[in-house]
């Protein structure tokens, strides 16, 4: 699996939403991604955008 | 709140716990926190509290100077694992930055806000967090002492008892009768003893195949229950045999003598008994106040902080976290949230709003996993699952996707016990 870790916040947002939307194959994160809003999910992905 | 607005601000986010707009703090003077318990919980918050304020004194206090790690033990005990795979030292704590007490915390005085350790050092605290983890409640079924557990292991504090219950089956005859029985919520792990069973029966199966697993349970549903149900039916039809609640499963006392498990309905006579029996907060939450009549500490869900003692935080197996199960992934999403609360609490800010996810894998044999999802956040005063979202695996998963879980329950194994203890 990828790290999250530096990946571009855009590319994170949209997998979420695939997730959330069922669109992108899953065994947990589509379970994980309900439960975060959109606003949440951005704020997420800009942290993990700003690991290295 | 608006986590837009906050969002620009320091986010943390990790494994398993989400706390927007964490402070960024600058006290004036070193404060002062102690850790009780450096499993899950207590090494992860204690690390998280020193990343927080690097200013602060941050001390563990435990117990054992090696961890033993219950996630995964169920695969020591079907001959899969070694005991080795699951001890961790306190290298990469100590290195963090937190110093470490190997003595057991035996007196809190809340009021002069100081720990007693068992060599009567005190260890002064401004905050003081507690993940003790569980003990067993000795009182809590018939028959069933510290001496029972020697010939009955629990085996559900990883270990001894681990390595006990494993020889015992490795030296048990082929056609010998293995007996667990299972207690009544709440207690760590609730899909645990099920993992257990499946991996008991799957080495009953390709080693002991004249044996059986009888599983005498107190409960009439369990976690993943349609799932480990359909695993069984189809894996081990002939080697496991769960007894529900409501058709005699629970079990009234033990008799260590004679190996004897005796329920409403009837006596079973095991070659190897492994008794989970009722449990627990950890002894020093009684000793502390922080535990209330049920023997569970109740707790703010945004700060972890004890409702009934003020500047102690108690998180883990030993709180009631409302909807959250009592497991390692949630005691570690519990100490991040409850570090920041602490680090914010500290610096005089206002606790951040938390979410939290858990996720239980459970191994029902070789290659083949499943899992229990779940988010989390605070509403009216509990820990509640975020509607929507969370779930088990899906009861049609093919095979493939049943071994990719497998492999992503061992890798969050060697992900989480390298952020705590690498
Ligand atoms: C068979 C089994 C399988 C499991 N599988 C999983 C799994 O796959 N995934 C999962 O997420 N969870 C699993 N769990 C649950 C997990 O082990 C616990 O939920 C987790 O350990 C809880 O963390 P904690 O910090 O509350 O307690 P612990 O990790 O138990 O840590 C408590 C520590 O505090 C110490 N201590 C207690 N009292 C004192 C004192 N007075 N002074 C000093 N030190 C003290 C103890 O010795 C211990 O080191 C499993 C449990 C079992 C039994
Ligand atoms: C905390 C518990 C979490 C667990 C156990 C977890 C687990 C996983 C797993 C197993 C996958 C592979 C896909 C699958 O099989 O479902 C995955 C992918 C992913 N996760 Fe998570 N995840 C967690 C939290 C998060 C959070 C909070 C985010 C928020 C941004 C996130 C973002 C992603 C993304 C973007 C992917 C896709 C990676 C890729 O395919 O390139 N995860 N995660």
């Amino acid at each position: 699996m990828p790290p999250l870790a530096g990946r571009s916040a855009a590319d994170i947002v949209r997998l979420m939403a695939a997730f959330r939307g069922g669109t992108q194959p899953a065994t947990v994160m589509d379970r994980i991604a309900k439960g975060f809003s959109e606003a949440e999910t951005e704020a997420i992905a800009a942290w993990y955008a700003g690991q290295k | 709140m608006s986590t837009r607005h906050r969002s620009r601000r320091d986010v943390l986010a990790g494994l398993g716990a989400v706390v927007l707009a964490a402070p960024s703090v600058s006290a004036q003077t070193a404060p002062r926190v102690v850790v009780i318990g450096g499993g899950f919980g207590g090494a992860t918050a204690a690390r998280e509290v020193k990343r927080l304020l690097p200013n602060a004194e941050v001390v563990l206090v435990t117990d054992e100077r090696t961890f033993t790690a219950c996630p995964f033990s169920n695969l020591v005990l079907a001959g899969m694992r070694d005991i080795s795979a699951q001890q961790f030292g306190y290298g990469g704590v100590e290195k963090a930055g937190v110093r470490i007490a190997f003595s057991a915390a035996k007196a809190v005085d809340a009021r002069a806000r100081s720990v007693t350790l068992g060599d009567g050092t005190r260890l002064a605290f401004d905050r003081l967090i507690a993940s003790p983890g569980i003990d067993i409640r000795w009182d809590g079924l018939e028959g069933y002492n510290e001496a029972a557990a020697e010939r009955m292991p629990h085996a559900w504090k990883a270990g001894d008892q681990t390595l006990l219950l494993r020889r015992q089956l490795e030296a048990m005859d082929d056609g010998g009768l293995v007996v667990m029985s299972v207690p009544a919520n709440p207690f760590r792990c609730p899909p645990g003893p099920y993992e257990r069973a499946s991996l008991i029966a799957h080495y009953l199966k390709t080693r002991k195949p004249k044996s059986k697993l009888l599983v005498l349970d107190a409960k009439d549903a369990f976690s993943k229950q349609r799932l480990f149900q359909a695993a069984w039916k189809s894996i081990y039809p002939d080697h496991l045999e769960w007894v529900s609640l409501s058709t005699g499963g629970k079990v009234l006392s033990v008799d260590p003598a004679t190996m004897t498990l005796i329920t409403e309905f009837g006596r079973h006579t095991a070659a190897v008994a492994n008794v989970i029996p009722p449990q627990k907060a950890a002894t020093i939450a009684t000793t502390a106040g922080i535990a209330d009549a049920t023997g569970w500490c109740p707790i703010d869900p945004a700060t972890f902080e004890s409702r009934l003692v003020a500047n102690i935080h108690v998180l883990g197996d030993a709180a009631i976290a409302g909807a959250m199960p009592k497991s390692a992934f949630a005691a570690n999403a519990q100490a991040k949230v409850c570090a920041a609360a602490v680090a914010s609490l500290l610096s005089g800010a206002p606790a951040p709003e938390p979410k939290l996810v858990n996720t239980c894998y459970s191994l029902v044999a070789p290659e083949y996993g499943i899992s229990v999802a779940g988010v989390y956040h605070p509403v009216g005063g509990v820990l509640a699952e975020v509607k929507g979202s969370g779930g088990t695996s899906r009861l049609d998963a093919a095979p493939d996707v049943r071994a990719a879980e497998a492999l992503f329950a061992e890798g969050w194994f060697k992900t989480i016990t390298h952020e705590v203890f690498g």
